[in-house]
């Protein structure tokens, strides 16, 4: 989906946003002995069997394919954990709840390629669908209120998959509402008063309470 | 910026306007149908595309009529329910050439009228083109060139996600390997 019909909107798709994602650091446990890998994004240290260390993720699926390594999933990815912040997303109809940034990616990746070292899998699974579901419903619950006033969207602690979802849709529709609100359409500025005057709250629409 | 080659504004300029002729002109009859002589009357009504018409009346040579996409009838349809009318059918670019057209009618309703029928169609795209369940032709062909856009660019990037989601081998094998081909050299014996 790189190229869309307007090129002045640049998309990633969703394979090179999990390319970008594959630079998060996650904990194996290696069970061979290595020298340390010294590249240009950094230095990652002598292995040592049973000894954990912090690797990118790319090299953690590597080394898991070839067998030499088992992953520790990343402590935000256990059931309680999960379930508390689907919780906390349920209840808050306005804020999206504080999460890995690539919480998407990662937890594709270390389903596919990790499915045995994670406990509780499908649980965990299910549980970071839900938690998708809910925060892009509440997504699409703000897009609704936007209208010709609004100039800017303030979304917090949105994930990298789920803001390349919704970029081009918002980024037309704001150019739609801003060609439609423009002053030289509008000149009877009375008579706009219509169903958008009551969600109206000034010029920014957040969509967290301030 | 782009607009003068922009196929959408091309393409735009080319819907028909009613206008009418303040002046007399010679020598364009074709314009006129129902004229007998090779030339236009004044004060006659004579269609014209909009970039002719546009360049008439900054001449001063015509008055533009208000197109029928904003007549009454629709105003009053869109007021109904804006979701459900079939703007395509009347003008594939309804909302441009309605901006189009603002400074060169008398009549200035229309600018608020676009955006309370934008406004309200909005919201229909916004979760339509969210929630796909595979193909909406009976919706998706009410939509003018922008609004289409608009639910096409949702549309793609929810699909493209949910074929990510689903995993499988970032490689697609080409069609053209599928098919079994027959051999080509007339030597051989062809099997049906």
């Amino acid at each position: 989906m790189a190229g869309q019909s307007d090129p002045h909107i640049s998309i990633f798709t969703p394979a090179e946003v999990e390319f970008l994602a594959e630079d998060e650091l996650v904990e194996i446990v290696p069970n061979i002995r290595m020298d340390a890998l010294n590249m240009i994004c950094g230095d990652f240290g002598p292995f040592f069997p049973q000894i954990s260390t912090k690797v990118p993720i790319w090299l953690a699926v590597a080394l898991k394919k070839r067998g030499k390594c088992s992953v520790r999933p990343p402590e935000w990815m256990s059931v309680e954990r999960l379930t508390h912040v689907l919780e906390a997303e349920r209840e808050s109809p306005r804020e999206f709840q504080p999460l890995p940034f690539h919480y998407i990616e990662l937890s594709k990746l270390l389903f596919e390629k990790a499915h045995d070292d994670i406990p509780d899998i499908y649980m965990v699974r299910s549980l970071i669908e839900d938690i998708r579901d809910v925060r892009f419903h509440k997504v699409e619950m703000g897009l609704e209120k936007i209208s010709g006033r609004t100039h800017a969207v303030k979304l917090k602690n949105l994930s990298a998959m789920e803001v390349n979802i919704v970029r081009p849709f918002m980024v037309r529709a704001l150019q739609a509402f801003y060609k439609h609100g423009s002053p030289e359409m509008i000149q009877q500025p009375e008579s706009t008063v219509s169903r958008t005057q009551v969600l109206d709250r000034g010029p920014r629409r957040d969509l967290r309470p301030r | 910026m782009g607009i003068y080659y922009d196929i959408d504004d091309i393409l735009l300029e080319e819907e028909p306007i009613s206008v009418v002729f303040q002046i007399g002109a010679s020598g364009v009859g074709l314009l006129d149908p129902g004229s007998e002589t090779n030339s236009v009357e004044r004060s006659a009504k004579v269609t014209l595309p909009f970039w002719l018409a546009n360049e008439l009346f900054l001449r001063r040579a015509v008055s533009i009529n208000v197109p029928a996409c904003f007549s009454l009838e629709t105003r009053k349809e869109i007021q109904a329910d804006a979701a459900c009318v079939d703007l395509r059918f009347r003008s594939p670019y309804f909302y441009e050439l309605g901006c189009k057209i603002l400074p060169l009618v008398i009549d200035k309703s229309i600018g608020p009228f676009l955006q309370y029928a934008f406004t309200s169609r909005y919201t229909e795209i916004l979760s339509k083109s969210h929630n796909i369940t595979g193909a909406n032709p009976k919706f998706s062909s009410k939509l003018t060139k922008e609004e289409s856009h608009l639910f096409e660019a949702a549309r793609s990037s929810m699909i493209s996600f949910k074929k990510w989601r689903v995993g499988g081998s970032r490689l697609e094998k080409a069609s053209i390997l599928g098919r079994k081909r027959k051999p080509t050299t007339p030597t051989e014996s062809s099997t049906p």
